[in-house]
């Protein structure tokens, strides 16, 4: 049992391949499962198909009105000379490697102190987990922009301490600290992760090490850090590919302007004012593919750099 | 971004089939999947002799009751035509009509904005209203009105009704703060800039002088105009000049360090309608605004409105504000009705009834007869609106030029580069030097 929830929770983790006694019933069991899996299989033709359709169209002239033309890479060889791209990747950039470890700070952070047996748990958790369900919405984005104007409510506070209002979502200089701030807010689902592989690590570990005379950090770093190794790697991997591929909160902070001053323009959204605002939907598929190969490098590197950190033998 | 050579399919099916694959489009897919079967798609309707229209629009309720009321006068003479309607806000309305392109699936009847129009019909999306003269005509308007949507010698669309832009002033801050409300006639830029300072000092910054976007095109283009110049010239190229471009700039930036205009930051996305605006709140004493929207302003601001030309026509080197629209009604290529589709367009435009119908809610009606005839029904705000347009169209204004295939990406450089010039990231000059150089760069494609 306790195996099973294991490698559930980390993708890394190969199972023992299936002793090959049962397989008469294994095969059943297996059509049962694709049966189930239906809806899921016919979902994915409508993901397929557009997604080998924007392959093709990468290589084309595609203005929506007119056939698509083949013009080979010359969408690619655009993208190098694109000032307006090269800031969107770099707006990307900051955001995802600024928010991803604060955020998964945060959440170990808040993990940890749930952690400690604290009454009321599943409450705190719910309070807790609750930004990140609203994180990415319309709505929450909204709220932000007023808690952030210039009137809101952090100015308000701030200026309790003397601090001069800064107007957080119209200057180009904080708009994308905002957002990191509502990304770092919204820790909710690593944080249930960590909760739970938290609650894996045996106690006596830490009575062990207490016994020894270990301090509390001594403990976190020995102890907590690689044990949860796995665990801090999948969330890392969920976080980059998620904040990568970020839309919403630059397209609602701006009405779909991505600004002030393209400050907030994430890949993702000029991506899509190039397709649907531009009618260059071959550049914008270019793009698609471009962020598809970005991020799957920076998933591999982390994977590379796994095994330097990341513990198995628990 | 690149040029658009006229469609050449390879072979018919292998591009059908890629229309609608694209058509499911990127990430985007279930949205497009629901545009494409969920609502309309106005084909033929198969339970009656009838023929089904697909209309349709941006806009809000309040302009949904009152289309609605002319199309109910409509169907009621042509019984065997159905309408259907489907409305949003424009935003979303513009990515969802290149969808429906993409996907073979346009409406017959559509509000198109200015400055995509160049984008269908170069494309050859758009149905050329010339081709369907006995049905349709264009006579009764104006040469400003009915050379909006024309493109070398083809018509691809008709105003949806007509407006301009206009300077309001709230007159009860001017009686506050006792100030003088100048004559809209002959103000120039000054006089705005001595105006708005005067309220400012006299307010201590409570209410700001003047608020007039600076990164809206619509604004920028009168100033452009009263210059001599064209933002979009007749062979389509982008006309205005570095020095023009940094001198709006400047103008408008002298005006936020003398205090007449909010300081940099002071404006945030707030959306919402004329409630919601800067205006209404108190926070401004004028601003410029497209003449339609005057009466929703004007009621915001409990009636306190004046409306102004745009300082500066007196004393420019030739007039710079011009007749717009809001938006046209076009027709695609590939209606299946389109005789249908252009017989509604000619009762929106030239019938009297229907223009009774919608008031003023796209703007003065582009034909001046029925303009003239419909006025004294229209509400006070909207008559003031209209006298104002009809002053204007009265008047020998030069010709503007409709925005060229990449034009639409312009205003998105003009609201950078004002947003940086705005918080002292850029000066004025290299401002304009980097929007011209992208403007052309845009057209050139």
């Amino acid at each position: 049992m306790s195996v099973d929830t294991e490698s559930a929770v980390m993708p890394g983790a190969v199972a023992p391949p299936a002793p090959q006694v049962k397989r008469r019933r294994g095969a059943r069991k297996d059509r049962a499962g694709y049966l189930f899996l239906l809806p899921w299989f016919i979902g994915m033709l409508f993901t397929i198909v557009p997604f080998f359709a924007s392959l093709y169209l990468a290589f084309t002239d595609y203005n929506l009105l007119n056939a698509p033309k083949w013009i080979g890479l010359e969408n690619f060889t655009a993208m190098f000379r694109d000032p307006v791209l090269l800031k969107s990747l770099q707006v990307t950039f900051i955001y995802t490697f600024v928010s991803v470890p604060l955020s998964l700070a945060a959440a170990l952070g808040v993990a940890m102190i749930l952690n400690r047996g604290i009454k009321g748990l599943p409450w705190y958790r719910a309070v807790f987990y609750l930004p990140s369900l609203l994180g990415a919405s319309v709505a929450v984005v909204l709220l932000w922009r007023y808690v952030f104007g210039l009137d809101g409510i952090v100015n308000a506070f701030l200026g309790w301490f003397g601090v001069p209002a800064v107007s957080w979502t119209s200057d180009p200089d904080y708009a994308l600290t905002t957002l990191i701030i509502l990304h770092i807010w919204t820790f909710g689902s690593p944080m249930v992760i960590f909760l739970a592989g938290l609650r894996q690590i045996p106690v006596m570990y830490y009575e062990a090490a207490a016994v020894d005379g270990a301090s509390k950090w001594r403990r976190f770093r020995s102890i907590t850090l690689p044990l949860l190794s796995p665990i801090i790697f999948f969330n890392l991997i969920q976080s980059l590919i998620a904040s990568f591929q970020t839309f919403t909160q630059g397209f609602v902070m701006n009405n779909g302007g991505g600004g002030p001053a393209n400050s907030t323009l994430f890949y993702n959204l000029y991506l899509y004012q190039q397709g649907f605002n531009q009618f260059n939907m071959g550049y914008a598929s270019a793009m698609a593919w471009t962020l598809l190969v970005i991020i799957a490098v920076f998933t591999a590197l982390t994977f590379f750099t796994a095994k330097y950190w990341v513990n198995y033998d628990s | 971004m690149k040029e658009q050579p006229p469609s050449t399919p390879r072979s018919e099916l292998g591009r059908r089939n890629l229309l609608k694959a694209t058509g499911l489009g990127l990430a985007a897919a279930p949205a497009l999947a629901a545009c494409g079967r969920g609502f309309g798609g106005g084909g033929d309707d198969e339970s009656g002799d009838g023929v089904t229209l697909n209309m349709v629009w941006w806009g809000d309720a309040t302009r949904a009751e009152k289309t609605q009321a002319a199309l109910d006068i409509f169907i009621e003479a042509n019984p065997d035509i159905k309408i259907e309607v489907e409305y949003q806000d424009s935003g979303p309305y513009q990515d969802k009509l290149a969808t429906r392109f993409a996907a073979g699936d346009a409406p017959d009847l559509m509000a198109m904005r200015m400055d995509s129009l160049r984008e269908y019909a170069d494309r050859g999306a758009l149905l050329d209203l010339n081709e369907y003269g006995d049905d349709i005509d264009l006579s009764g308007l104006s040469d400003n009105a009915a050379s909006l949507a024309e493109v070398d010698g083809s018509v691809f669309g008709v105003p949806a009704g007509l407006n301009a832009v206009g300077f309001v002033i709230r007159k009860d801050f001017a009686e506050q703060y006792g100030v003088e409300v100048p004559d809209g006639n002959t103000w120039s830029w000054d006089d705005l800039g001595a105006f708005a300072q005067a309220i400012s000092d006299a307010s201590g910054k409570e209410v700001y002088g003047t608020g007039f976007d600076v990164q809206t095109l619509q604004n920028i283009v009168v100033w452009v105009r009263q210059q001599g110049e064209d933002l979009f010239t007749e062979d389509g190229q982008f006309g205005a000049t570095e020095a023009t471009v940094e001198a709006w700039l400047t103008m408008a930036d002298g005006l936020r360090q003398s205090g007449a205009y909010p300081p940099a930051g002071f404006f945030e996305e707030i959306g919402g309608g004329p409630e919601a605006s800067y205006i209404a709140q108190g926070k401004l004493a004028s601003q410029i605004i497209p003449t339609n929207n005057f009466l929703g302003y004007n009621e915001a601001c409990g009636g306190n409105l004046v409306l102004l030309r745009i300082p500066g026509e007196a004393q420019a080197v030739r007039r710079g504000q011009s007749i717009d629209c809001p938006h046209l009604w076009s027709v695609a290529a590939d209606s299946k009705h389109p005789k249908e589709a252009v017989k509604l367009l000619e009762f929106l435009t030239n019938d009297p009834e229907a223009s009774i119908a919608t008031g003023t809610t796209r703007g003065v009606p582009a034909n001046e007869s029925v303009a003239e005839e419909i006025k004294d029904s229209l509400e006070p705000d909207d008559q003031v609106a209209t006298e104002y347009l009809m002053g204007l169209q009265g008047e020998d204004l030069p010709r503007s030029y409709t925005y060229p295939p990449g034009g639409s990406a312009i205003a998105d450089f003009l609201d950078v580069i004002a947003v940086e010039v705005e918080f002292g990231r850029q000066t004025a000059a290299e401002g304009a030097a980097q929007f011209v150089a992208e403007a052309k760069a845009a057209i050139a494609g």
